[in-house]
């Protein structure tokens, strides 16, 4: 087993491991994310509070992990949607050429164009910042899945190009075969592995740029506890200085982040 | 010659195009917001109807989207971007006073980001260069992993500059792009072949490997500054450096709506001049 191999096999390992926890944080804490112990308010690790408490007493190790199950499984729904935009109208540019082929990238240029933090923040202003905190969740990583396709289509389109020009297309069409079938038989299994390449390093991207932005204020509302939101607390030197393991969030978002990264398949393997 | 200049006329076409698209999604957010036009002067029970649809009338309430944006474009054509719903003072005013401290932390953090990559991803090639790619892969490894509002927070605990947050942002994308690139250069068969026949690093690197790494390495530098711009708002809005990112950050925070579609639109101006520029530099290149 290479270096490489062994590398992958741990960031996998790492990201079962966090993805699994967040899943099931209901059975690893007996409290709620939002419980407050106010005799308690930044506690240190403890029996009953393995994280400490924040400043409103709430036990940080309960959310940390509930609020790990928020960013892992909006981050990959949000990449999902981005990656189905990216798929559908990349591919759809590169096989059929022509206008269609030229609207379409133009609208991933102005996409492109737009600086994606400005953008973000134009349209979470369009809501009032007191949303309810599920409704931000759901309206942050929308936001994130609906506006982060166009690098990814740039690439859907370039492989879906490639393909039009190909040989088995060409026999495929000679052969009479209907564009459906030539769209599902053909180009789809091709352009799997360059899309899952797509969908998996958007996916740090958007935990990234959630937590950015809930540490702006624009992200997850409180009470819910996401990533970003826990990484508020970084603001309060003093207290961090004081009760270091409220960076507890940072490294566990740091080594998912590069988790992820390590555990990208090569180029080869992935087709 | 007439064909560079028909290059620069289609780039500029293209820079009108997404501008002028870009303004019109700014302004159909503005239009439609919820609550858009709403004067809390209309709730005054002292004042007449009359007075209610002159108020209302001032908001432009019953134009519709283009004649809404027809107005606008005409009024930016003359310098006025419209007010600020929430300081109520005039966008271009506001633009004037902070716009030059954004500028000059983004222009100096690409300048830093590209310097300090631009050395190290030469050094990691060079002979003894394994442990400047070792450092310079860790330190952009981690850097990458880092949200930009974490960076912005250890830029304010160290005293750093804005700047000097925004080049942290910007270096690990630059120097893993570029060491990638020089690394696919020197490995090409001409690139081989030059070296056997024993001609000099320096002019190894200017007239073959540079040829090469030219065209990728412009679009880059346009995109870093489109990365910068973005980096900026949570700089400012954390280090509490009054430039537009701040600015924009208080926008949204304010639901101030024309002043953010404006900013977003400044910006967006820049990034495609940007790489407008960085396209054209490269496809002028020899």
């Amino acid at each position: 087993m290479s270096a490489k191999s062994t590398l992958r096999a741990v960031s996998c390992s790492v990201l079962f491991a966090v993805f699994a926890a967040g899943l099931f944080a209901g059975y690893l804490t007996h409290y709620s994310y939002a419980l407050q112990f106010r005799e308690v308010p930044n506690a240190a690790p403890s029996a009953l509070h393995p994280l400490g408490t924040d400043s409103l007493g709430r036990d940080l190790f309960a959310r940390l992990l509930y609020g790990t199950r928020i960013s892992l499984l909006l981050a990959p729904a949000a990449a999902l949607l981005a990656t189905l935009i990216a798929g559908v109208f990349g591919g759809l540019a590169g096989l059929a050429g022509g206008w269609c082929e030229k609207v379409v990238l133009a609208a991933a240029d102005l996409s492109m164009a737009l600086p994606l933090l400005f953008v973000l923040l134009a349209l979470r202003a369009l809501m009032p910042l007191d949303v309810s905190p599920v409704i931000s969740v759901v309206a942050t990583f929308l936001m994130l899945g609906a506006l982060g396709w166009p690098s990814s289509l740039r690439v859907a389109w370039a492989a879906a190009r490639e393909l039009r020009n190909s040989d088995f297309l060409l026999l495929a069409r000679a052969g009479g075969s209907a564009p459906g079938r030539i769209l599902m038989k053909h180009v789809l299994p091709h352009l799997r592995p360059v899309l899952f390449a797509q969908f998996w390093i958007s996916i740090p991207l958007f935990i990234l740029t959630e937590a950015t932005l809930s540490m702006l204020g624009l992200g997850v509302m409180e009470p819910l506890p996401s990533w970003g939101n826990l990484l508020k607390g970084l603001e309060n030197f003093s207290a961090v200085r004081a009760n270091p393991w409220m960076l507890a969030p940072l490294v566990l978002l740091v080594v998912v982040v590069i988790s992820f990264q390590l555990a990208l398949p090569a180029e080869g393997e992935l087709a | 010659m007439s064909a560079g200049i028909s290059r620069i006329g289609r780039r500029l076409l293209l820079m009108v195009f997404l501008s002028l698209a870009g303004g019109l999604l700014g302004a159909t957010l503005v239009r439609y917001a919820p609550g858009y036009g709403m004067d809390e002067r209309e709730l005054d029970p002292r004042l007449s109807e009359t007075t209610r649809e002159a108020i209302r009338s001032g908001h432009q309430l019953h134009s519709g989207l283009l004649s809404y944006y027809g107005a606008w474009l005409a009024r930016a054509a003359h310098g006025d971007l419209g007010r600020s719903e929430w300081l109520d003072r005039p966008i271009a005013g506001l633009l004037v006073e902070r716009f030059p401290l954004t500028l000059r932390s983004v222009l100096l953090g690409v300048l830093t980001a590209w310097a300090a990559g631009v050395v190290l991803a030469l050094a990691s090639l060079g002979a003894r260069g394994w442990w400047v790619d070792l450092a310079g892969t860790l330190t952009s490894g981690f850097l990458i992993a880092l949200p930009v509002a974490v960076v912005a927070l250890a830029a304010m605990y160290l005293r750093a500059p804005v700047f000097v947050a925004i080049a942290a942002v910007i270096f690990p994308k630059v120097f893993r792009y570029l060491r990638n690139l020089l690394v696919h250069a020197y490995e090409q068969p001409y690139v081989l072949a030059a070296r056997a026949r024993g001609i000099g690093h320096a002019r190894l690197l200017l007239r073959h490997v540079l040829r090469l790494v030219g065209p990728p390495v412009a679009a880059l530098l346009g995109v870093s500054i489109s990365m910068a711009f973005g980096a900026a708002i949570p700089m400012e809005a954390l280090c509490d450096s009054p430039g537009i990112g701040q600015l924009a950050w208080l926008a949204a925070l304010n639901r101030d709506l024309p002043l953010i579609m404006n900013l977003t639109l400044v910006v967006t101006l820049l990034t495609v001049g940007a790489n407008s520029a960085a396209e054209l530099l490269h496809s002028e290149a020899p």
